[in-house]
């Protein structure tokens, strides 16, 4: 019985040498930050600026919080940051699982398909969102002919009427449907990957055994191919909504820093909110900070609760 | 005997049946398969596409009001001006020595915590385990101001440490890791240690052989995270000697005025998108494997 | 219980250390002088002739960065000891960002480029040095080659500067302490198209009313056209401001944003009206530079731009088979009064920042001193920046005289654009600068676009409310 503690002892010791550089890198970029921030939220009207140059007071409370969330352009950005993530999460994870199943059914130029799909993985976000700006737009917008961006000029084979997408007095679900469609393409390589691989290690016998009983296809995708992906779909689905709270540079991409379309409803989100309380309000933006936190957590922890009981092993 | 012969021919009977009709569904439906696949494909396809031709025109074809769809004159100049205006060459060698040693000491870092999570008991694991992971939900941004005055303090400006430690430890890949090692049998830990092999020698003869593919997605992710980065590096270096990649792609081509030559600037980013390019399509099957398998017990 | 503690422990270690690694910043010496104006302990010895290493932020290009590398070595035969680093930090706002998390960690660099916001801003921390105690200084300086002079500017030096732009320098208080000294300037012209313009026997716009028929004007001859684009919404703005003299902003710290204002309201009114008949369109409204309208070699087109004398290059008429399209001339842009025109100033001014070694900041001075002052420099950077030197004597330089005497409305449009900002240089105006005035800045802008694309019914209602907004956006940030 000695012995068994002091083996217990002897690896609990041995543990923490093996997570030493961890935890200590962790301490001191990770943790120290976050304190950090706590302080700064909790000291009301807090700015580095003003704490350098002596004028900041000496008063902790949540004043920081309360001007955060009375905020209206707050609010819009929370508004904002939901609907996106709400309309992007599923529709990406629908249609990687569609591309996924369908790239795991075919034999010819699978591989080159597959590589394809995972191209956006290895890309410059900014060049990404110019070429994006360029295919929606309309260069000479309330003009007598302005030249319309590839989309709308497809929609024009198909004879529908260009749109206006993203120029001055677009209206705020054309911009969020264009950015939903930036937002699910930067977002589809790596719930292909991840659902792609998990087909692939999906046991076979599955399939045979539904192939003798002919089942149809749509009832094959539903009874055996969602159950037995349940746990990658979990996966993807809880980082893809932790990824939409943190929504930002693709609205950077085709809105430009002002995050609207001229004359339009503004589409900034939590983290845009964020950066520019960073200009030179810290205590704001540590504040929101929080909340944002505060906010995927309690997601992240529904998206479990509901995952452990859907989902099938 | 005689009932059962008779069901075995109906079956076969309906068996052909089914594969006529199958056969004729097959076509159909793998059709339609390429068919969306190729779609898909082409939508995927497109804005790389744009990058290209948009690194071959002149700047005033890319101002033009109607963007071409293919460079009215081909302007190979854009090439060999991202050449000459960004110091390419030092930057590369920065990136590959930044990714290289951060890789390196990154993966050291992560098996060691990986296997401690994994395979060792202590007091708190869990409760440390998710606090690390609750980590991962706080914005980052918020950590680069405090993280840039401590790095000052310590007197880290313009070296290749500061590009290197504070990112070394990531929480995600620990995770990965870990998910990896808990699916190696417990049993076959026991066992050397039974033999009386050390923890270390068992970790590099039989952990890492095992979760090699996991080992080179990491290794694969943070050198693309070295070739990509740009806000850290920019904030802490101040000359060309510790400058990565992306600052030079960033920096090298705005006029006075702060606008960048944008036709020069996606020819560099071209010529270095293609290592990432080439990486990709070789060791795909890594990053695959790696990646999805942390999925597995999402 | 045990891990309790021991977790609480590491909690109040963590905000132990927090506290300690917050409270080490230490100020200069500054105080208030007679004058109102905030003064600078400059060392009596002036700069003592040892080693010293400033650096410089900037956002030049490589071109400009080459200009600088030629004469860097000419200071040093001035001042041996004093190694200049510099580096560009690709935009004015890298500029602003990079300084800004600089001085949390009191890594500053001794000298930026940089726009009166940004002033504002290193202020809020006391960081940057006023000036008025170096420009002063009668302290005896003796350079490397043995000629004596004052650590501060002569009468002459000061009087050399073009008045608008060093008078920018002092737009920070109330006083008018000096903070900045001018680099390099821009101001906006009326880039138009003067083939067009005599074929159709139009005359050049001196007043708004006059644009607004001219525009009417040019919209009979070619009806698909819009005739005029502006390049800056809140540049707009703000010089209406400026030149109705109606309130804009001010540097008194109860009533920041003036701009909600019945002279406002209805010059935005009249020119979303304009936007609505098709006379004008904006850079964001169109959805790309206007000059691409401007030079557009076929399709829909317009003759008139307001842009930055910077920007002079993107306004060359295209060429096409060898030909240019068409001839483009300059002038001064609009007024309310034309009997006292009033332009934008823009373009880089740069400051000094405090430091612990005061060396370090004289040193500093007498490169800015350098930078701002020697002709062969401010005609070299002019040169090559197409923007406007800030001191009258370069004008008398041979070389730089040649340069501008190449000006033409075809191919060499950059120097055109430089004479004229020269010669509009009486004209120029400031805002006040304060911290949030950029806020105000980017507010007006946005408002400006979203009253001209408005079609609502009752547009003075939405005006009215676009006015509110902007300003409790305003308040919200300098809250």
């Amino acid at each position: 019985m000695k012995k068994f503690l002091q083996k217990i002892r002897f690896e609990e010791w041995k543990a923490w040498i093996y997570l030493a550089p961890a935890v200590a890198l962790l301490l001191v970029f990770t943790v120290w930050p976050i304190i950090n921030t706590l302080r700064m939220a909790f000291w009301e009207d807090y700015s580095i600026m003003k704490e350098l140059g002596g004028t900041l007071g000496n008063e902790f409370g949540i004043k920081n919080f309360e001007k955060v969330i009375k905020y209206q352009g707050f609010i819009d950005c929370l508004k904002n940051t939901m609907l996106l993530t709400v309309l992007t999460v599923p529709i990406s994870t629908i249609l990687a699982l569609v591309i996924a199943v369908c790239l795991n059914a075919i034999k010819p130029f699978q591989r080159f398909l597959q590589t394809i799909f995972f191209l956006p993985y290895v890309t410059n976000s900014i060049a990404i969102g110019m070429v994006f700006e360029a295919m929606f737009n309309i260069v000479g917008f309330g003009t007598n002919n302005p030249s319309f961006g590839i989309i709308n000029n497809i929609l024009g084979v198909f004879g529908a009427d260009p749109i206006n997408w993203i120029n001055a007095g677009s209206g705020y679900w054309q911009n969020i449907a264009v950015l939903v469609i930036y937002i699910v393409w930067n977002a589809l390589p790596f719930k292909i990957l991840i659902l792609l691989g998990g087909l692939q290690s999906v046991n076979k016998q599955y399939y045979d055994a539904a192939k003798i009983d002919s089942t149809p296809r749509l009832r094959v995708f539903t009874k055996i191919t969602v159950p037995l992906l349940s746990p990658m779909i979990a996966y993807v689905v809880i980082t893809g909504f932790i990824g939409g709270f943190k929504e930002y540079s693709s609205i950077v991409g085709i809105f430009g820093d002002d995050m609207q379309a001229v004359g339009g409803e503004s589409l900034n989100t939590m983290v845009g909110y964020i950066y520019d309380a960073l200009g030179n309000q810290e205590g704001r933006a540590s504040a929101a900070a929080l909340i944002l936190f505060a906010i995927i957590f309690v997601v992240t922890m529904i998206n479990m609760y509901v995952s452990k009981k859907k989902t099938h092993y | 005997m005689a009932d059962k012969k008779i069901m075995t021919t109906m079956h076969e009977k309906d068996m052909q049946k089914v594969t006529v009709t199958q056969k004729i569904t097959k076509v159909i439906v793998q059709f339609l398969l390429y068919a969306f696949l190729c779609t898909m494909a082409l939508i995927i396809v497109f804005p790389f596409y744009w990058m290209i031709i948009s690194s071959l025109k002149s700047t005033v074809e890319y101002r033009l009001p109607i963007p071409t769809l293919f460079p009215q004159e081909i302007m190979w100049g854009n090439y060999i001006e991202a050449f000459t205006a960004a110091n390419l060459g030092k930057l590369f060698m920065n990136t590959v020595y930044v990714g290289v040693v951060s890789t390196i000491l990154s993966l050291v870092i992560t098996v060691l915590s990986a296997f401690a999570f994994a395979r060792l008991e202590f007091k708190g694991k869990n409760a440390l385990f998710a606090a690390l992971l609750a980590t991962m939900m706080i914005p980052g941004e918020l950590f680069t101001i405090t993280n840039y005055v401590t790095v000052t303090k310590f007197g880290w400006l313009d070296s290749y440490t500061v590009l290197i430690v504070p990112f070394l430890v990531s929480v995600f890949y620990i995770y990965l890791l870990r998910q990896n090692f808990l699916q190696i049998p417990n049993e076959l830990y026991l066992a050397a240690k039974v033999d009386g092999t050390t923890d270390l020698k068992y970790l590099w003869k039989v952990m890492i052989p095992l979760s090699l593919p996991n080992l080179i997605s990491i290794t694969i992710l943070k050198m693309m995270g070295a070739w990509n980065s740009y806000v850290w590096p920019r904030l802490v270096t101040s000359t060309d000697d510790y400058r990565l990649i992306t600052n030079g792609l960033r920096d090298a081509f705005t006029d006075m005025s702060g606008q960048a030559n944008i036709p020069v600037q996606m020819a560099a980013v071209t010529v270095v998108s293609i290592p990432l390019f080439l990486v990709f399509i070789f060791l795909r099957k890594y990053i695959m494997k790696g990646v999805s398998r942390s999925g597995i017990k999402g | 219980m045990k891990k309790r503690i021991i977790s609480l422990l590491l909690v109040l270690s963590m905000i132990f250390i927090a506290t300690a690694m917050v409270s080490c910043n230490g100020g200069e010496g500054a105080g208030e002088g007679n004058t109102g104006k905030v003064a600078y302990e400059v060392p009596a010895e002036g700069y003592d002739g040892s080693a010293v290493t400033i650096t410089f932020y900037h956002s030049m290009g490589q071109k400009l960065q080459d200009v600088l590398n030629t004469y860097i070595p000419e200071f040093n035969k001035l001042y041996p000891n004093i190694t200049v680093e510099h580096s560009s930090m690709g935009n004015y706002d890298g500029v602003r960002d990079q300084i800004k998390t600089a001085l949390t960690a009191g890594n500053q660099p001794n000298i930026a480029y940089c726009y009166p916001d940004h002033v504002a801003l290193y202020n809020v921390a006391k960081a940057v040095v006023p000036l008025d105690s170096f420009i002063e200084s009668t302290i005896p300086v003796t350079d490397a080659t043995g000629t004596e002079s004052v650590l501060g500017f002569t009468a002459e030096q000061i009087a050399d500067f073009i008045p608008g732009y060093y008078q920018e320098g002092a737009a920070f208080d109330e006083a008018g302490t000096m903070y900045t000294l001018p680099m390099s300037k821009s101001t906006e012209a009326l880039y138009y198209n003067k083939t067009f313009f005599e074929k159709n026997g139009l005359s050049l716009p001196t007043t708004w009313e006059e644009m607004g028929k001219l525009c009417e004007q040019i919209k009979a001859i070619d009806p698909d056209c819009v005739p005029l684009g502006y390049d800056s919404e809140a540049n707009w703005f703000i010089t209406m401001c400026e030149q109705y003299g109606s309130d804009y902003t001010s540097l008194n710290e109860d009533e920041h944003f003036l701009f909600d204002n019945e002279t406002n309201r209805g010059f935005v009114k009249t020119f979303r009206e304009w936007y609505q008949k098709g006379y004008v369109t904006t850079e964001e409204i169109y959805g790309s530079y206007t000059s691409g309208l401007f030079t557009a070699t076929e399709g829909q087109k317009c003759y008139m731009v307001i842009g930055s004398t910077g920007g002079a290059s993107y306004q060359q008429p295209p060429q096409v088979d060898g030909n240019p399209l068409f001839e483009t001339a300059m002038a001064t842009p609009p007024q309310v009064n034309p009997a006292a025109p009033k332009v934008i100033s823009q373009g880089p001014s740069v400051c000094i920042f405090k430091d612990t070694n005061p060396q370090e900041v004289v040193a500093s001075w007498l490169f800015v001193k350098f930078l701002t002052t020697n002709v062969e420099f401010q005609a070299s950077f002019s040169m090559a920046s197409g923007y406007a030197p800030v001191i009258k004597s370069v004008q008398s330089n041979p070389v730089y005289q040649q340069w501008l005497d190449a000006a033409n409305g075809y191919t060499n449009l950059t120097a055109m654009s430089v004479k004229l900002a020269l010669a509009q240089s009486d004209a120029y105006f400031v805002s006040p600068a304060f911290n949030g005035s950029s806020e105000a800045r980017d507010q007006v802008g946005t408002l400006m676009q979203d009253a001209l694309v408005s079609t609502d019914a009752d547009i003075d209602a939405t005006i009215k409310k676009l006015f509110e907004k902007a300003v409790a956006e305003c308040e919200y940030a300098a809250d």
